[in-house]
């Protein structure tokens, strides 16, 4: 029996119906079920911890998204030869048949990149030059230079990069996560999203929960104000008022309870008691107080944003909105959050790479290397993964929209190579895997597709991607549709 | 870019040379016997084909056990060539002539043939692949129950008569019978009518109609209720929320630039319109397939065809359209498919369905069908509009036709005369402008200005920040009064110019004029100027201060770019020498803030006529015709002038004015659209996309309808989007009326007869009670598919009534309810939470259908959305409170409340929702400020509604048990009660010690007469505590 099937069974009754409520320990649902009102086979909760069919490094995920798509050749995959034909026609064989957004192939020529790249780390790494900070943890890191994907276009591909489909309507992989193995978090949800400035094109459809229900859904969290929609009480309704409230909601469904012994109405109980203790934690969680001003200081909290910039990035104060979601992430782990998504939208850099990339590249790069050194110290980053992929990457090509050469240099969508890296819950640091030809056109040894990337991460949380599946609508769905395999080299 | 590798090469090679041994020795040794199939062929296919290709899986959509399908081919086309073995795929493959494709079976799936079995193939497939009848296995895909005919099953007479209300009692007791269970008992009347309101409607029962259901005594009360209800026009909101989830209707585009669609509502005021007319479900259905292609289709018709165009639209940079349009065809095939037959077409877009009889050809065959589609916006006023429309354009004709005839009038009888009589004063006291012919035209920052054929200039090259070109010309007048500067377009400049600016604008700073005479004797004199207009100034750039001296400002023209424009000056005297004049001319530009300003083409003329010159003067050929006698002139000198005069007639032009003004007072066509669609004019060729890739353009198909259903009785010809609409309806159609009856079905009981509601294939689940199922469908059809009757049917049996409450004797034997021998409760939908809440608290504004409307939302939500692009203007007044259908939906950032509780994302049909609990819930039903305004209203309302008695216990007791039944629509138990006093007396003791508190909680809520705010607060609470109850969000 598939392992689905097997879950599927157990808590048939919650779906097929209706779901069992969200996050952490039952009160009063678990005393129904002591009072034996309750079946045996019912669990209130359907977020409850489970353990992970196969033995598994990773426990909880930090999925970064660079939504936009940054540009490898200016990061992570140094080209000389590139350099070096900066500014030639690409051989007419390389672009006869290939689709571009915005180049046009007539006058296309190739950009070399102005950066420079550096090596790091005992692996030896080659970074650039933007990437200062992830140089230093470039042992821990494992950069995988042969990614490919499917999609083109924005939003597809993002899809693709969350759900393993360039098309809507499938559960992205934070809820494949919860579904399949639950959350540790007693007070918050499993499955959490931040964001930092503008919105990504894929929106709310990058951590949607698709056929399976809501309660396997991203839930965004804000770093500042109300951290979780409706979280605070209405004005004048304090906390005392809160909990006499729900004692007689409480009581009057268990009445309800008593009278028709729908499993659902103690469900519903344990959903508002969860909710409750949620209105206490989540604010404890955004509230950075208790961390030191050197953790704050490393992650770059507090650190002077670049003045002048025309908030492409989305609005000021990005640095620090996405400095502190790295430090918010660290928190959720170290509460039991399953999987923690990290977004940032504005690396589409069509035009004036150096300095839009160097600006975005200077917010994420401090903060990532912050939160990786501080898992480790903690003893958390074996069993926490973190990743960090964009959706597609950039062209070798010197975009040049409607056949006018832009003063300075922009890329366009390339879905044929782009980089992404990992560290972290089981996967073998300080390695570089896959290449890709002398000017970063495709890979050229070991490509790694979107699915087998997926394939390769269920596998570090004990999943066999092959047999992880749902059925819907006569199809049996995985992550990895209809492709994917475990890349076994990323693995430690 | 595909290599051969040298690994692939070998193989080949390998492959290859027992069969050229073969063919060499032999090379038709074997052709002379007759192969037989079944003792020589079939046997080979059994043994190494039938594994992959075979009734179990169709690998690549290729069947070889099935003589039909083996002959038809797979995804890759035709695979056996009868009588051309060289040309047929099967040899290709199994001989491994093509190192593309390799080689079958593929390694570690079978042995590869010996060469003698391929001679077999070769030879059979030479002599013409003659395959018995007597040896074909007949598809066991067309045995499957959901394909055969829909029967109309006698009742059953089960033994308990008495407790039959209807024939679906008659088939659901005898499955009870049989399994030895009874049936529940019949619930309360509270509660089947706030089960048939919440069923039907979607909203709970006021309590006048809950008053005067329990009073009505007579025995057909309940029948009678029904009535009431399925005539209430909330119906039509109701089920057309239901329908609005299948039709993945937005108000957005999706993808990333997700733009709004402002008219998509019309699309849905067209359904919830038509399901309260009781639209029969035939109609409903073409009409939305093909009602575009209806004789003679009414605008209603084409509004339902609108269905279509509720697919996504990918407008982001870069998005290839066609790629785009065929993606909303393969959406509009699988949701037709899912909608009216109920099968998952949609995997076989791929590949060929491992389970369902579908292959991937007859996908493509249904895909052609909807591969007509061309989108079209069209003007759809409301067909109560319609008519004030027609009868103000009416008037509006009339009205206009009299002045019409006005003009014609003149032109006929006054304007020959009147133009005569102007052409005897025309020259006297006329401005005609002279084109002048310069010398020379230089740029002091080094633009190349290039003479163009009608005598203007045109900037080119360097473009500095400022700049100032330089004029010369000799005139021979020996008197110039004015001097006039006209900037053209040109195609050469940013939108069209006419400045050189990034946006087509300039900015002349100072003009100047100098003038000399032609000997040089005399030093240029400035000619000073006095006024300066223009046919059009920017904003505070109004020509004048082109001649003010002042270089900070000068004459722009922002935002009309790309137009001609004209700029007169006159001299303050006029200036002339004898035997000519030179004229310098200075365009100083030099506007220093942002880029460059510097106009881009531009003309240079004078007049040594009076003034006040006008822009326009009497144009030179005019002027000459004029001046000759009328005879002399020829046939364009003398239209010319007539064409002018035209233009300058003081009575046509007012005459034309007031046609003009009045044609703007024309009654709007009413601005109301709708999206449509239209059959394209030339059919668009579909072929099979390989592997569901449409840049992989496999075999063309023709538009046929899947094999194992009937036939489309259509000649050729009209193989088309309709034919394939009636074909749903036809009589031997066996999916349509199973399909949609079990999904209304599975609306009401929360499941189907069928669980699987969008499977009725080979995969799906059987039905529970077929026989009700069949009865059920040829009851609907012969019904005339009245969806209404079909709901009448099943609300009034006794099946539907039996009570919610719990049987602990099924508890295990029956946790899904299969056997129907009780209600299910259900939590009810995210639109209806947000309908009976706003019903309860009396805020509810229940207004029908009209445009999408945006109830308030957190101001961060949208800021999700790409690059902040859905902005939303919070609806004011009741548009603030309508029903939760009309929501702006807006795909990248839906409406927090609605997807919280489980409504579809709208990205692809759904026919059933999840139910999820969650305490994201929990929050949105304590906090979300729209519930919590609800609750506030709520108190208000059950103050108000309760007056005091006198005795303020009783008073206290009166309302908790209002308050009670407005949500629940029942009354309290004594404990339910007790606790909801409990409840409000501890708040009324903080509320009335801390005023604070209470006039937070109040907020903006009036307090009622004669109650204090700190019983209103305490209202506030108990009512927030009780929509928030489970039995509240719950139809039992």
């Amino acid at each position: 029996m598939q392992f689905d099937n097997a879950m599927w069974d157990q808590t048939r009754r919650q779906f097929l119906t209706s779901s069992a409520s969200g996050i952490g320990a039952v009160a009063f649902a678990t005393l129904l079920q002591q009072d034996g009102l309750l079946g045996e086979d019912f669990s209130a909760n359907p977020l409850a911890p489970k353990p992970s069919p196969l033995p598994a490094k990773a426990k909880q995920c930090i999925f970064i998204l660079p939504a936009g798509a940054p540009s490898h050749l200016d990061l992570f995959d140094s080209k000389p030869k590139l350099r070096e034909l900066h500014g030639e026609k690409p051989p007419a064989s390389l672009i006869e048949n290939v689709r571009f957004a915005f180049v046009k192939k007539e006058t296309a020529v190739l950009a070399g990149s102005a950066r420079e790249f550096r090596r790091h780390g005992e692996c030896g790494m080659e970074l650039s030059d933007f990437l200062p900070h992830l140089g230093s943890c470039a042992d821990d890191l494992c950069l995988i230079r042969s990614m490919h994907t499917d999609a083109f276009n924005h939003h597809p591909a993002q899809l693709m990069l969350c759900s393993g489909v360039p098309r809507f309507g499938r559960p992205s992989m934070g809820s494949w996560l919860t579904y399949g193995l639950g959350s540790e978090a007693n007070d918050l949800p499993g499955y959490v999203v931040l964001t930092a400035g503008r919105g990504s094109s894929g929106g709310v459809s990058n951590w949607s929960s698709g056929f399976f229900p809501s309660t396997y859904e991203g839930v965004v969290f804000r770093s500042e104000g109300e951290p979780v929609l409706n979280l605070n009480n209405p004005p004048g309704i304090d906390r005392e008022i809160q909990q006499q409230g729900l004692e007689t909601l409480s009581k009057l469904n268990r009445r309800r309870f008593d009278h028709v012994q729908d499993p659902e109405i103690a469900s519903r109980i344990s959903s508002y008691e969860l909710a409750f203790r949620m209105q206490a934690a989540a604010p404890e969680l955004i509230d950075l107080s208790d961390e030191t001003q050197a953790t704050l200081d490393a992650y770059g909290v507090t650190r002077k944003e670049p003045e002048k910039f025309n908030y492409r990035g989305g609005g000021p104060h990005v640095y620090r909105q996405f400095a502190t979601n790295c430090v918010l992430a660290r928190r959720m782990i170290e509460r039991g959050v399953r999987f923690v998504t990290l977004v940032h939208a504005s690396w589409d850099h069509h035009s004036n790479i150096d300095e839009e990339l160097g600006y975005n590249a200077a917010m994420a790069d401090q903060p990532i290397a912050a939160l990786i050194k501080d898992l480790k110290q903690r003893g958390l980053l074996d069993s926490t993964l973190i990743v960090f992929a964009g959706e597609f990457g950039r062209t070798p090509l010197w975009e040049n929209r409607g056949g006018n050469q832009a003063n300075v240099v922009g890329r366009d969508h390339h879905p044929a190579a782009f980089s992404a890296f990992m560290a972290g819950g089981g996967i073998k640091g300080g390695q570089v895997y896959g290449e890709t030809d002398e000017i970063g056109w495709s890979p050229v040894k070991d490509p790694v597709h979107v699915n087998d990337f997926h394939a390769t991460i269920l596998h570090l949380f004990g999943f066999d991607h092959m047999r992880f599946s749902h059925k819907f609508k006569g199809l049996e769905v995985r992550l990895t549709d209809q492709g994917g395999k475990v890349v076994q080299p990323l693995l430690a | 870019m595909r290599s051969v590798s040298p690994a692939a090469f070998a193989f080949v090679l390998i492959a290859l040379s027992p069969l050229s041994a073969d063919e060499a020795t032999s090379p038709s040794a074997d052709a002379d016997r007759k192969v037989d199939f079944v003792a020589d062929v079939q046997p080979i296919l059994r043994k190494t084909c039938y594994s992959c290709h075979g009734g179990e899986e169709q690998e690549a959509g290729l069947r070889l056990d099935v003589k039909a399908r083996a002959l038809e081919g797979g995804d890759s086309g035709k695979s056996i060539v009868a009588g051309d073995s060289a040309n047929s795929r099967l040899i290709t493959l199994v001989a491994g002539l093509d190192d593309d494709t390799g080689i079958m079976p593929p390694e570690g799936e079978g042995t590869p043939l010996t060469a003698e079995q391929i001679a077999v193939l070769r030879t059979w497939i030479d002599q013409g692949a003659i395959w018995p009848d007597s040896a074909d296995v007949a598809s066991s895909d067309s045995k499957h129950w959901s394909f055969q005919p829909i029967t109309h099953p006698p009742l059953p007479t089960p033994n308990d008569v008495a407790w039959v209300r209807n024939p679906i009692d008659a088939f659901v007791l005898k499955r009870l019978d049989a399994e030895g269970v009874r049936p529940s008992v019949e619930a309360s009347r509270t509660k089947l009518m706030r089960r048939v309101y919440l069923d039907l409607l979607g909203l709970p029962p006021s309590p006048q109609e809950l008053d005067s259901f329990l009073n009505d005594l007579s025995p057909d009360a309940y029948e009678r209720m029904v009535e009431q209800v399925l005539s209430s026009p909330y119906y039509g909101e109701r089920w057309g929320r239901h329908w609005l989830d299948l039709a993945r209707y937005a108000d957005s585009d999706g993808y990333e630039k997700d733009r709004a669609r402002p008219h998509a509502w019309r699309y849905r005021n067209w359904v919830i319109d038509a399901l309260n007319a009781d639209l029969p479900y035939d109609q409903f259905s073409i009409e939305q397939i093909a009602g575009d292609m209806l004789p003679n289709a009414t605008l209603e018709q084409k509004v339902a065809s609108g269905f279509h165009r509720n697919t996504l639209h990918n407008t982001e940079g870069g998005a290839d359209p066609e790629e785009d349009r065929v993606k909303k065809t393969v959406d509009r095939t699988n949701t037709v498919g899912e909608i009216w037959l109920g099968l998952t077409v949609g995997c076989a877009q791929c590949h060929s369905h491992k389970y369902d009889p579908l292959t991937q050809r007859e996908y493509f065959q249904l895909y052609a069908f909807f591969n007509d589609i061309n989108e079209s916006d069209i003007d759809a006023p409301l067909p109560a509009d319609q008519e004030r429309i027609r009868v103000a354009t009416a008037a509006y004709a009339a009205e206009h036709a009299t002045l019409t005839a006005a003009v014609k009038d003149y032109e006929a009888t006054r304007l020959a005369k009147a133009q005569a009589e102007w052409e005897t004063t025309a020259l006297d006291n006329a401005v005609v402008w002279q084109t002048i012919e310069p010398i020379s035209a230089t740029s002091k920052h080094g633009a190349t200005l290039v003479r163009q054929d009608d005598a203007s200039w045109l900037a080119t090259g360097k473009n500095e920040v400022s700049d100032v070109y330089t004029i010369e010309a000799v005139v021979a007048a020996e008197r110039v009064s004015a001097v006039r500067l006209e900037v053209l377009p040109d195609p050469s400049l940013v939108k069209e110019g006419p400045g050189r600016a990034d946006n087509g604008n300039f900015v002349l700073t100072t003009f100047r004029v100098t003038a000399s005479p032609t000997n040089g004797e005399k030093t240029p004199q400035t000619i000073e100027l006095a006024t300066a207009k223009a046919d059009f100034s920017q904003n505070d750039w109004q020509v004048e201060k082109a001649i003010n001296d002042e270089p900070a400002d000068g004459w722009a023209i922002s935002p009309e770019f790309g137009k001609r424009h004209v700029a007169v000056f006159e001299a303050k005297e006029a200036v002339g020498f004898t035997g000519g004049t030179k004229l310098t001319f200075a365009l100083d530009q030099t506007y220093n803030r942002g880029n460059s300003h510097n106009i881009g083409r531009f003309r240079l003329s004078f007049t040594s006529g009076p003034l006040p010159a006008t822009l326009e003067g009497l144009p030179a050929d005019v002027a000459n015709a004029v001046a000759k006698p009328a005879a002399d002139r020829n046939a364009d000198e003398q239209n010319r002038i007539t064409e002018y005069f035209r233009s300058v007639d003081v009575e046509l032009t007012r005459l034309n004015k007031i046609v003009s003004d009045h044609a703007k007072q024309a009654p709007a066509a009413s601005d109301v659209k709708a999206q449509s669609v239209v059959q394209v004019s030339q059919p668009r060729p579909a072929n099979i996309h390989i592997r569901g890739d449409f840049l992989n353009q496999g075999e063309p198909v023709i538009a046929l309808t899947p094999a194992v259903l009937p036939d489309l009785a259509a000649d050729e010809s009209r193989r088309d989007r309709l034919a394939f609409a009636n074909w749903l309806f036809a009589a031997d159609n066996p999916l349509t009326a199973r399909v949609t009856v079990n999904r209304v079905w599975q609306r009401i009981f929360g499941r189907g007869i069928v669980t699987t509601v969008d499977d009725f294939g080979i995969q799906g689940d059987k039905p529970s009670h077929p026989e009700l199922l069949d009865w059920l469908a040829s009851e609907f059809r012969q019904q005339g598919w009245s969806l209404k009757q079909l709901h009448r049917l099943i609300v009034n049996s006794a099946t539907y009534r039996q009570s919610a409450e719990f049987r602990p004797d099924l508890a295990e034997r029956d946790p899904y309810n299969e056997l129907l021998a009780r209600q299910p409760r259900r939590r009810v939908e995210a639109e209806t939470i947000r309908d009976i809440a706003l019903a309860a608290s009396g805020l509810l504004d229940s207004r029908l259908g009209g445009p999408s409307v945006r109830p308030p939302q957190p101001a961060e939500y949208s800021s999700l959305t790409y690059a902040n692009s859905a902005k939303w203007q919070v609806s004011k007044g009741g548009d603030a409170y309508r029903r939760g259908l009309y929501t702006f939906f807006q795909r990248t950032s839906p409406y927090p409340m609605l997807m919280t509780f489980d409504s579809p994302d709208s990205t692809e049909c759904c026919t059933q929702r999840s139910l999820s609990n969650t305490p994201l819930q929990a929050l949105t039903l304590w906090n979300d400020p729209a519930f919590y305004e609800c609750a506030q209203a709520f108190g208000a309302r059950v103050a108000a509604e309760v007056p005091p008695s006198g005795d303020a216990e009783q008073t206290t007791r009166e309302r908790a048990s209002y308050a009670f039944t407005l949500c629940l629509s029942r009354l309290p138990t004594d404990g339910e009660l007790a606790e909801v006093i409990a409840l409000y007396e501890t708040q009324l003791q903080r509320t009335t010690a801390d005023s604070e508190v209470a006039k937070q909680i109040v907020g903006k809520q009036t307090v009622p007469q004669g109650v204090s705010p700190a019983e209103l607060a305490a209202w506030v609470i108990v009512g927030r505590t009780l929509i928030n109850l489970d039995e509240f969000i719950t139809r039992e």
